[in-house]
């Protein structure tokens, strides 16, 4: 019970600095906009089969827009020393971890929920009401993946001097295996693939999104000490 | 709760004087990579002392508090705070201590109230609405209590850190320079609102303040390149040998 308290705690206070500065979300809004009508423009009227390389398109914006979030997730905490004042506070540190990937997690589908339907119009593709549910249940699950991987490594480079530099370096590689399985379901739900292969990717982002919530549990307080 | 009681009796230990010991460092070393930041600090602190804490930029007192605090790991020697090892018990110790230092600790985008109902969930504070009454109205803020802390004054933002850093109760107060940026009514505030909660606390202040640190403290200690070059209780004071050894060592006179 307390341990709930203090998670909700942590994303309730993400989203009222959030509402008050407005900084993360509009600037991965405003990102990802532009990275999708650039990609329009680039590949829009040279693609047939834009309903097969539409998914790949999508992640490669979502990705660079995460990680715009993902490296100011933790900066409000390196303000004014917070980190050090929410590290002496007797919360177990995984919990700070719920907290911040909840919060990122959070702000990730806010931003993703008005560039889809962007994403949608500026490629011209059209998504039966059946496969949207599948469509936004393959993102909600991707984004639980790239906001736990996401938040672990943004606190191991909040505290390096090229954190804006690290983050990619450190995300990008643990996050392949990820986007390549988005990709996969995503595309193939957009092509009308047979829905045993999506679901097969699902699956497979599940389970990554298992291991890096496990591997963030055991890991975070480590991380988050020294 | 009935075994952190039991751990805690385990572990009381008393000073030479009969006093219970609150803190005790022994053969405390850092190292960050090849450099030693502290080397062999050793010293104890009975419950209710008030160890003020002197020494030039540098000299490792920082990182004697953050040891202390549970923020960083020690590399050799033992340290233990309330009875518990910091890093055995630190959930337990860190419900007891608190910090004040020249960072508020505060979020700027956050009311006064948001910001202490944050850290009042964080360490599980029963009844907060009312001790946060109570402590705005100690800190002379409760008529900026909806108030960003971006829209605060160094001194307003001071003294709302004083707030937050006693919202638990601690037992132990580190206060690391926390007279820094401290306008003269902050520093009357601040130091009525430590005559008001000394009899029940254990301090460990670093300041560069001699006439401060020397009027609080029921023990001074001066640390030079990690090392302790003076510590005596103030009962014992030789305020010359003090003075001579500040000069060398702080301002660098010879």
């Amino acid at each position: 019970m307390a341990a709930g308290k203090q998670v909700f705690a942590i994303v309730k206070k993400d989203v009222l600095a959030e509402l008050r500065t407005k900084e993360m979300v509009i600037a991965m809004l405003l990102f990802v906009i532009l990275a999708m009508v650039v990609f329009s423009q680039a590949f829009g009227v040279i693609l047939n089969d834009l309903d097969r390389v539409g998914g790949g398109l999508l992640w490669v914006a979502f990705l660079f827009m995460s990680m715009l979030g993902l490296n100011r997730s933790f900066v409000h905490e390196k303000d004014e020393g917070c980190l050090e004042g929410l590290l002496m506070s007797p919360i177990d540190r995984p919990l700070i971890f719920f907290g911040k990937m909840l919060g990122n997690l959070l702000f990730l589908s806010i931003v993703e929920l008005f560039a889809v339907p962007i994403f949608f119009v500026l490629f011209r593709l059209e998504l039966g009401a059946s496969m949207a549910g599948i469509f936004l249940a393959t993102i909600f699950l991707s984004n639980v993946g790239i906001a736990s991987v996401g938040t672990l490594l943004s606190t191991i480079s909040i505290n390096t001097k090229t954190r804006d530099l690290m983050l990619p370096i450190l995300f990008l590689p643990v996050i392949i295996p990820l986007l390549i399985a988005a990709v996969s379901a995503t595309g193939g739900i957009m092509s009308g693939e047979e829905l045993t292969e999506v679901y097969r990717s699902m699956r497979f982002i599940a389970v990554y999104d298992i291991i890096f919530l496990l591997v963030a549990y055991a890991l975070y307080d480590y991380v988050i000490s020294e | 709760m009935p075994k952190q009681m039991a751990e805690l009796l385990k572990h009381e230990k008393q000073s030479p004087t009969g006093a219970q010991t609150e803190i005790e460092v022994a053969g405390l070393s850092k190292y960050f990579g090849k450099r030693k930041v502290l080397t062999k600090i050793s010293f104890e602190l009975e419950k209710g002392g008030f160890l003020s804490l002197f020494g030039p930029n540098g000299a490792g007192k920082t990182t004697l508090v953050k040891i202390l605090s549970t923020l960083v790991a020690p590399s050799e020697g033992t340290v233990s705070v309330a009875g518990l090892d910091p890093y055995k018990n630190s959930a337990a110790i860190r419900a007891k201590i608190g910090l004040i230092s020249h960072s508020p600790l505060l979020y700027l985008d956050l009311s006064a109230e948001e910001n202490l109902k944050f850290y009042g969930a964080m360490y599980g504070v029963d009844n907060l609405d009312a001790r946060i009454d109570e402590l705005l109205e100690q800190v002379e803020l409760d008529h900026r209590r909806y108030d960003l802390v971006r829209t605060f004054s160094k001194g307003m933002t001071q003294r709302l850190a004083i707030a937050r850093a006693l919202l638990h109760r601690p037992s132990v107060l580190f206060l690391d320079e926390p007279h820094t940026g401290l306008d003269p009514h902050a520093v009357d505030i601040f130091e009525s609102l430590l005559d008001t909660i000394r009899q029940d606390h254990t301090f460990v202040m670093i300041t560069h303040n001699i006439e401060r640190g020397l009027a609080l403290c029921s023990k001074a200690m001066i640390l030079y390149n990690g090392q302790i070059a003076f510590y005596q209780n103030k009962a014992d004071l030789d305020k010359d040998m003090f003075n001579e050894i500040y000069r060398q060592k702080v301002k660098g006179e010879h």
